[in-house]
Order: C-alpha cells, then sequence, then structure tokens
C-alpha cells in the first residue's frame, strides 16, 4: 500500500474516472475509424488510489497479458476491450515509473526494435562463425 | 566513447535495448506531461543524439544538489541519464584532483567548445571581487564566466544559483547572486528547489539532448513541465482545503486527519514545483505528506518572507479575500475541464 493510499485522501473517489472512460472511449472509435492510435498517461492525471482501482475494475483484464524485464519490471495487458492496453512500468524497486493507457493494436513497448534486431543478428552471427569454421576445420583434417 | 558514435549506437554496445531507452523516455515524457506520443520521439532522438560533454561547477552551496542527484536513483531505469551524458568535470564526484581535475575541466571546455552544457549549483559571491569563495585559487566569479563562455547554455541547479537562495538571505555578507546576474548572454534555464528534485534535473537534460531545445520555460527561466503548477494545484490535501478542513496544530485531530496545512504556514499556493507529483525518496512521500508544511523552498528570497510557519495570510494579506479567490479559480478550472471534454465530444460525434 502507498503512504497516499493509507491517508484519508487516497481513499476518495473524485469522480475522474468517467471522464478517463470516456476519452479512452473516443480513442477507441477513432483507432476503429482510423487506424490512429492513441494514448493517455495516468500519471497526469489527479487519480486517487480509488480512483485508479475503480478504473482498473471498469476496464478489467483482456486475453493478453506480458511482463518485460526491461530496466525495471513492466506490465502489458489488454484490457477487457480489444485495442485498450494498460501499460505499468515500474522502477528496479518496483514503484511505478509510468502508467499509460494505450489505444493501439500492438503497443510499441512489445514490438523489437529494427536497431536491436540488427545487433541480434549479429551476435547469433559471431556465434555461429567460429563454430562454422571449426566444423570446416574438421572436415578438412578429416579429409 | 568513438568519435561521432550516437547514444544509440552507445547504448547497443553496453547491451541495454531500444525498449529501455523506450521505457525511459515514456518516463521523461511523463514527468514533463508531454503528450504520451511523445515517448517515440524523445527515444528514436535521443538515439540518434551524440553523448553530451556536461561541466559542473559547484560553488556557494552545500552539495545538496548532487546528494539529490545522485542518490535518489534507482540503479536501472533514472541512471540511464548517465549514458547520456559525459560528466566532464564535477569537483565532488571525479576521481581527479588538484591540478589534474582542473586540467579536466579545461580539456573539456577546449574539446567542445560552444558544444557543452554548463550546470552550476550555489550562487556567486561578488563582495571582495569574489575572495569569499575560491577553488584552485579562482575565484567562483572569474571560473564561471570563464566557463560559461564557451558553454552551448547553462543551467542553474538548486534554488542558490538559480535566485540565490540560503547565501543570498540577510544579510548576505559574501554579495551572494545567482548566475543571472553575471551571465547575461547565454541561455540559462534554472531548475530551483532546495534541492531540486533529481527527474526535474535529469529531464530537463535529457530533453535537451533528444530535442536540442530547452523545454517551454516560466517567467523565470524554470521549466514548466516541473513548474508549471503550484504545490497546491496537485497536493492530496486539497479537497480538505476546498471544504474549510485546516489543521490548527501540527498534533491536533485536523493534522492527524491529513487536512490542509494552510493555517500551519504551507506556501504550497505560491510555491511552483512537482513535489506533490513527483515526490521524493522514489516516490515515497513529499513535505505535506509527511505532516509538514511546504517552505515554499523554490521561489526566489524564500529565506526571508517573514517565517515558514506564519499563514500566508499575515505575509501576503488578509486569509478570507486569498481563500475566496483560490476557490473561485478551482471552480474556474472544473468548470473549463468540463467545458473542453463537452465540445470534444460534440467533435468527434460531429455534434455542432
Amino acid at each position: 500500500m502507498t503512504p497516499e493510499a493509507r491517508s484519508p485522501a487516497g481513499s476518495l473517489r473524485t469522480g475522474v474516472v468517467q471522464a478517463v472512460l470516456s476519452e479512452i472511449a473516443l480513442l477507441l472509435e477513432n483507432l476503429a475509424a482510423t487506424g490512429q492510435a492513441g494514448a493517455i498517461d495516468l500519471r497526469s492525471l489527479p487519480l486517487t488510489e480509488a480512483d485508479r482501482a475503480e478504473l482498473e475494475d471498469h476496464l478489467g483484464r483482456g486475453e493478453v497479458e506480458a511482463r518485460l524485464a526491461v530496466a525495471g519490471a513492466s506490465e502489458v495487458w489488454e484490457t477487457a476491450y480489444a485495442g485498450v492496453w494498460w501499460i505499468r512500468h515500474r522502477e528496479a524497486e518496483g514503484e511505478i515509473a509510468s502508467e499509460t493507457i494505450a489505444v493501439t493494436r500492438v503497443p510499441e513497448i512489445l514490438m523489437a526494435h529494427p536497431a536491436d534486431i540488427t545487433a541480434a543478428a549479429v551476435r547469433l552471427q559471431e556465434i555461429l562463425t567460429p563454430r562454422r569454421e571449426s566444423a570446416i576445420g574438421e572436415e578438412t583434417g578429416n579429409g | 566513447m568513438a568519435e561521432g558514435q550516437t547514444l544509440g549506437e552507445l547504448l547497443t554496445r553496453h547491451g541495454i535495448s531500444r525498449r529501455a531507452l523506450l521505457k525511459y523516455a515514456t518516463y521523461v515524457a511523463s514527468m514533463m506531461a508531454l503528450p504520451p506520443a511523445a515517448s517515440t520521439a524523445m527515444a528514436e532522438a535521443l538515439a540518434k543524439a551524440r553523448r553530451q560533454s556536461v561541466i559542473w561547477l559547484s560553488f556557494q552551496e552545500c552539495t545538496g544538489c548532487t546528494e539529490s542527484l545522485t542518490r535518489s536513483f534507482n540503479p536501472t531505469l533514472e541512471n540511464l541519464i548517465f549514458n547520456l551524458i559525459s560528466l566532464d568535470y564535477h569537483h565532488t564526484l571525479q576521481a581527479a584532483s588538484g591540478t589534474a581535475a582542473e586540467a579536466a575541466r579545461l580539456t573539456a571546455m577546449k574539446e567542445n567548445a560552444g558544444k557543452y552544457l554548463l550546470v552550476v549549483d550555489g550562487s556567486v559571491s561578488l563582495a571582495e571581487d569574489g575572495a569569499y569563495s575560491t577553488i584552485a585559487g579562482v575565484t567562483n566569479l572569474q571560473m564561471l564566466k570563464e566557463t560559461a563562455e564557451g558553454a552551448l547554455a547553462v543551467i542553474s541547479v538548486g534554488t542558490c544559483a538559480a535566485f540565490g537562495g540560503i547565501p543570498h538571505a540577510k544579510p548576505n555578507p559574501t554579495g551572494a547572486v545567482p548566475v543571472s546576474e553575471v551571465i547575461t548572454d547565454k541561455p540559462i534555464i534554472n531548475i530551483s528547489g532546495c534541492p531540486p528534485i533529481a527527474e526535474a534535473m535529469a529531464g530537463t537534460l535529457a530533453y535537451l539532448i533528444a530535442f536540442g531545445k530547452p523545454p517551454e520555460l516560466d517567467h523565470l527561466n524554470r521549466p514548466k513541465a516541473f513548474f508549471g503548477e503550484s504545490i497546491h494545484d496537485r497536493c492530496y490535501r486539497r479537497p480538505f482545503y476546498e471544504r474549510g478542513m485546516f489543521a490548527k496544530s501540527f498534533d491536533d485531530e485536523g493534522a492527524r486527519q491529513g487536512w490542509c496545512l494552510y493555517e500551519l504556514g504551507c506556501k504550497g499556493p505560491v510555491t511552483y514545483n512537482a513535489c506533490a507529483t513527483l515526490k521524493w525518496n522514489g516516490g515515497v512521500s513529499f513535505p505535506i505528506q509527511s505532516g509538514h508544511a511546504c517552505l515554499g523552498c523554490s521561489e526566489p528570497n524564500f529565506w526571508d518572507k517573514g517565517g515558514f510557519y506564519r499563514p500566508l495570510s499575515t505575509a501576503m494579506g488578509t486569509s478570507g479575500a486569498w481563500i475566496g479567490g483560490a476557490a473561485l479559480a478551482g471552480a474556474a478550472v472544473g468548470a473549463a475541464s468540463a467545458a473542453m471534454l463537452r465540445a470534444r465530444k460534440k467533435s468527434s460525434t460531429g455534434e455542432k
């Protein structure tokens, strides 16, 4: 439990959740109509702990959940509404660093970046190359 | 770092993935209240940028600003900032000392002329030609002028460098002034606070490196992303203020229930900083959450404003008029937000 949740103000429901849900609905309609992604930064909103729990209850859980080990843990899940994703990034000690509702087909953080793919291909080649040379050497030695 | 290498290439070499950079950029964008989509742009821009040379000068200060920057960091996400910069001189943190340390500063100034960022913490003494504070026999005044000459921009961290701070408080025996009274021909960004919030320093640096320009600044040259709202605007005790529920002493029932500390001298309504949202010690708490009123440490002359425990109404006018004005402003903001939401709905449905 965070200190805010322990405080009396942390248990208040401010009513902001309805406004957030309306905003998500607009973004989702837009995604369906145009394919354009959108996002809401939850940390920029004056949400109390009670508000956050209420929003999570309203959105529910969908078919996809992912855990990332990237500079601390991250959790990504699709809500009960297809295309509405909850992305929670944590710092190394578990505190929430950022929290976003992404309205998109697939959150960018789940996709491998082209630069990482290129670097991975090089690394894999580096592992394979000595083995090939070694295998050729063995063949030569045997022939 | 190899000449011409981008930060993206450097991070790849160190095994840091672009996902980590995107996560960092998302974190910075969120801190700076940038649109969520800006995180992708920031990550891409950072990947293409070069590592930024930074020279950090400490003058009449207590080292609290450096403590804030280094000690509050977790070793993973937030420490990424240290991959983005090359801290070429910082006399508290660097291994070199004496002549070697000063040589490092001069080398960085020469090699990165016109491109390095100068960070200053502490005020500058003008009395007796600056003789009150010297480093390696050079006055702070002389070192500031000499180092600022080739800098791209100056970042004054902490209230002392930004506004004079505690050394500037009455009777100010050393003739302490902020950096901006000495350097007038360079862009200056002030990140005030005693100490300043680490995320405000790191976020501003990341923005500068990514986009090559300062973020939007307020009338005191502070990034609006961190200083655009008052402590009071974002205080979790604000609902009690709106209901007129005030603690009358630090140990009464109201204080125990977490009521507003306005009548105990809280300077939150006139103090612009991000303590109420970013908080301190990894987001654990901030002074008001710990039960103490805000001292207003990120504002000019906070030390000389008539007492930390005197309510604002005593120092700045009648309590009733101030509260009435603030409540009215709060109501106006609420009405404007509702109107914007209605307008957005109408726009999306084509309704006129």
